[in-house]
């Protein structure tokens, strides 16, 4: 379980007063009452909830800056907020908090074809940027699978990635600029429509610091002109070693293919229950191959995953010429999470990222901790980047249920790391996995981070309580003093 | 001067916690090819490490490669060239351009300058493949940052921030990078067009869906070049190069073999048509739609010393360093967004203008408090990029 900074009793009992100043600020955009305030007290990690003090729903970025500053000045804590789809709890209220909502900063600003990029308001879904472009043949490369639902401002927060990372990279490799409102109300561009920026590359770390460093008002970002042929495969192995040794394969021969999905038995038998996108029967893995560019490309590349596969000991091979049976072999890979939900009222979705080469081993592992921990734990796996997401599922209303498949997960991501992994491929720490940051990270390292966000927001007043495993003030950071490379702090217990 | 070489990252961590003691400084250097780039740091002590070198790991079916900050560029890209693989973001071998020679570029100073070539119109700068590194901050502590696979979003991203922060930040110890194959086979259309056609066919070009590995405008004796190029393979290159000249038909297309494309880039990405030419350089980043405002406002378009790569997006121009080319170059970036540096002048001139695009109040603001967050006494190339940090 983990714990949040607890609420700071001033704040609480300033209640009416900070609902009022926030009225003056966005007169139409203030939620109060504790009904509507429940809808707000959870993102997608449903396990941990919270209502937030207030709400508010601002419509500019001049109203940000203003509710910020009136923030800062006041000492009060702010979360973010996009769709609310985060995984690890990124968008958690804390009890103190103004919660900002960026629901109605929805606004597609400018398509600029010549320059290649879209310009948008953080409140876009990420599909939508697809949808705006897509009759002139462009595409937004990052697919997170909540794109229907996500924002953009959420995806720059998350550095969101999605099934074509290998090729396309995630959020921040298609992320040209933002507009920032920092903490203290200032606002803040950094990069654009031209390429990098002329000082410190300050893009690069807002884009995945969870929220935590600036709101993101406004951002650019890379289209790009959609590949003229995109080609699916469907691979069954009978082993998973054989699935695992297809994928270095594949990669080793120079084949960066769009996406290179790897779903178990089990997910495969449950996604078959679900929806039946008519997946090889019996085989105890298959890969969702798809290759997209020139049509000799992707012809060439076709034949030679076909060639690899078979001789990594494939069972079969079907290439999905026709458009109805591609969108049915991906409708199975992005129903995975909905079938499994089926089989247990609760479920809890792991992110790690291994070398490739460790898939195997994990594969075994995980499955002998599913076991030991009586639970259920189907694969999928962004197998082209080495991303997991192992589904453990379990009910909530059993006794130590939670707690259990908590430390199930917990098991996993430390086995990640153990292998020369991380923790998070694409969901974020959030509250999620801050007490396993200590797994990959020292104290060192973990306070050169942090006072990183002191930078950005010395008062630790801008989502509080997310990525770190212990809260310090920054005045502490900025006073530590190391002496043979150990911290004063170093026994201090976690939590 | 004094000059120390520490051999691993313990000494160097150690010589920075004495530096940050007594208040003393260093000037970071490796394959000291690029210390004429930014601003003169005039410190006590100069810290090589290209001691430091050496591949750490490489794994060419992980596509990931881990090595020391001081490893030669040439030995990397041979390690990959071995398993048919290379760096995608095209390192750009500025030596000769600073008369520091070719081939003695590292890793660490590649990283430290975001020093890309002509590819990064399709592949991205240098942070865009730097998945994690090991640094000394300017407090004497050894930081590890990211890790050692492609997709990772566990933390603050610092070695990106470590790209292009000309060690200012912090002492790049060891940099883990994603390696990208080697396409089969690498081909260029040339067209010769004047400057305002040249750079809207690079536009066009880019939004094709070819996924051009080059974009790139050069000057030449009879007016000037656009060149386009693509790679794949031997099939798929055949298909671009065939879609181009369809494209373009009612331009004179020539295709340019591997070995020409190779050469030609090599030229735009390590600017090696200034070599000849005893000028000041200065880069500039525009919108690409902009890049022939850009270059019409400052009455350089007919001129003959400047360039253009990234379809546009970069501007190389043979322009003095003095403050009369500083005022029109950042009204133009004033204009049209992006920014303009100082590449190479004399060390008066880059003393005396900002080598960097100056920052708001705003941001000038964040730039010194990061710095103040990893490097608080400012040991680290102080005033390297801008004077107070």
């Amino acid at each position: 379980m983990t714990t949040l900074p607890p609420p700071d009793p001033v704040t609480l009992g300033r209640r009416n007063e900070i609902a009022r100043a926030l009225r003056d600020i966005v007169p139409d955009g203030v939620i109060g009452d504790e009904a509507t305030l429940t809808a707000f007290d959870c993102d997608a990690l449903t396990a941990y909830r919270q209502r937030p003090l207030l709400c508010v729903l601002p419509e500019n970025a001049e109203q940000i800056s203003t509710v910020l500053a009136y923030a800062h000045r006041e000492n009060v804590r702010i979360v973010p907020r996009g769709a609310g789809t985060s995984l690890s709890g990124g968008a958690l209220p804390l009890a103190d908090s103004i919660l900002l909502g960026m629901s109605r900063m929805s606004r597609i600003l400018e398509l600029d074809y010549e320059n290649r990029c879209a310009v948008v308001q953080p409140g876009v879904t990420n599909a939508s940027v697809t949808r705006a472009v897509q009759a002139r043949g462009f595409y937004y490369a990052p697919d997170p699978s909540s794109q229907i639902a996500c924002t953009i401002g959420g995806n720059v927060a998350e550095n969101s990635g999605g099934i074509h990372c290998l090729k396309y990279g995630l959020t921040t490799q298609n992320l040209m600029g933002v507009e920032l409102v920092l903490m203290n109300g200032e606002r803040l561009r950094l990069g654009g429509k031209h390429a990098g920026d002329g000082g410190l590359d300050l893009l690069s770390v807002v884009c995945g610091s969870e929220g935590m460093l600036g709101v993101v008002t406004e951002a650019t970002l890379r289209i790009l002109p959609r590949p003229p042929v995109t080609r699916t495969l469907l691979i069954a192995f009978d082993t998973v070693r054989a699935a695992g040794e297809t994928v270095a394969a594949i990669i080793a021969a120079g084949i960066i293919p769009a996406a290179l999905e790897f779903m178990d038995r089990r997910c495969i038998e449950a996604v078959e229950a679900f929806c039946a996108p008519h997946y090889p029967v019996g085989a105890e893995a298959i890969l969702i191959g798809e290759i997209d560019g020139m049509p000799a490309e992707v012809a060439d590349d076709a034949r030679r995953i076909t060639e690899i596969a078979s001789s990594c000991g494939a069972v079969s091979t079907r290439d999905c010429v026709d458009e109805a049976e591609r969108v049915r072999v991906w409708s199975g890979r992005k129903a995975a999470f909905g079938a499994m939900g089926r089989l247990e009222p609760d479920m809890l979705c792991m992110d790690g990222t291994i070398p490739r080469k460790a898939l195997p081993d994990v594969l075994d592992r995980i499955s002998e901790l599913s076991e030991h921990y009586g639970l259920v734990c189907c694969n999928v796996f962004h197998a082209g980047d080495g991303n997991l997401h192992p589904l453990i599922v379990f009910d909530c209303m059993k006794p130590g249920a939670l707690e259990r498949a908590e430390a199930f997960g917990a098991d996993i991501l430390k086995l990640c790391v153990a292998k020369g992994g991380v923790l998070t491929g694409e969901h974020g720490v959030g509250v999620e996995k801050k007490a396993l940051m200590g797994e990959m990270f020292s104290d060192i390292d973990l306070a050169q981070q942090e006072r990183l966000k002191c930078a950005f927001d010395g008062q630790g007043l801008l989502n509080p309580g997310k990525v770190f495993p212990t809260l310090h003030a920054c005045v502490e950071l900025g006073r530590m003093h190391v002496q043979g490379g150990r911290l004063p702090f170093a026994n201090l217990p976690r939590m | 001067m004094v000059t120390i070489s520490p051999t691993n990252e313990a000494e160097i961590a150690e010589a920075v916690r004495e530096a940050a003691d007594k208040g003393t400084c260093f000037e970071i250097v490796s394959g000291r090819t690029k210390r004429e780039f930014g601003r003169p740091v005039s410190a006590d002590t100069i810290l090589d490490v290209s001691a430091l070198s050496g591949i750490v790991k490489y794994e060419p079916e992980e596509l990931v490669l881990t090595a020391r900050a001081g490893t030669p560029i040439a030995m990397i890209e041979s390690a990959l060239a071995e398993k048919k693989q290379m760096l995608g973001f095209e390192p750009a071998d500025w030596g000769p351009l600073f008369q520091a020679g070719t081939g003695r570029a590292t890793l660490g100073g590649t990283v430290a300058t975001n020093a890309c070539g002509a590819r990064r119109v399709k592949a991205g700068a240098v942070r865009d493949h730097v998945i994690g590194c090991r640094f000394v901050n300017g407090k004497g502590e050894a930081i590890k940052a990211g890790g050692h696979v492609i997709k990772n979003v566990t933390g603050f991203d610092l070695s990106r921030l470590m790209c292009g922060a000309f060690g200012t930040l912090g002492v790049l110890t060891e940099i883990t990078v994603r390696v990208t194959p080697q396409p089969e086979r690498v081909a260029a259309v040339e067209i010769d067009c004047g400057p305002e056609t040249g750079l809207n066919l690079m536009r066009e070009a880019a939004r094709l869906p070819l996924d051009a590995s080059g974009l790139s405008y050069v000057l030449s004796d009879n007016g000037g070049t656009a060149l386009i190029r693509v790679e794949g393979t031997n099939a798929a290159v055949a298909q671009k190069l065939a879609e181009l000249q369809k494209q373009f038909a009612n331009h004179e297309t020539k295709v340019q073999d591997e070995g020409t494309t190779q050469k030609s880039f090599r030229a735009v990405s390590g600017a090696s048509d200034f070599l000849e030419i005893a000028t000041d350089i200065w880069r500039l980043c525009v919108p690409p739609a902009n890049a022939y405002d850009a270059l019409t406002a400052c009455g350089i378009a007919l001129g003959k010393f400047w360039y253009a790569d990234w379809a546009g997006g970069l501007l190389w121009l043979g322009l003095p360093g003095d403050e009369k080319t500083a005022k029109c170059l950042r009204e133009v970036t004033a204009r049209f967004g992006g920014h303009a540096t100082l590449m190479r002048a004399s060390s008066q001139a880059r003393e005396r203008l900002a080598v960097f695009e100056p920052e708001t109040p705003a941001r000038a603001e964040i730039t010194r408090s990061v710095k103040a967050a990893f490097d608080p006494k400012r040991v680290l190339n102080p005033a390297r990029m801008f004077k107070d940090i």
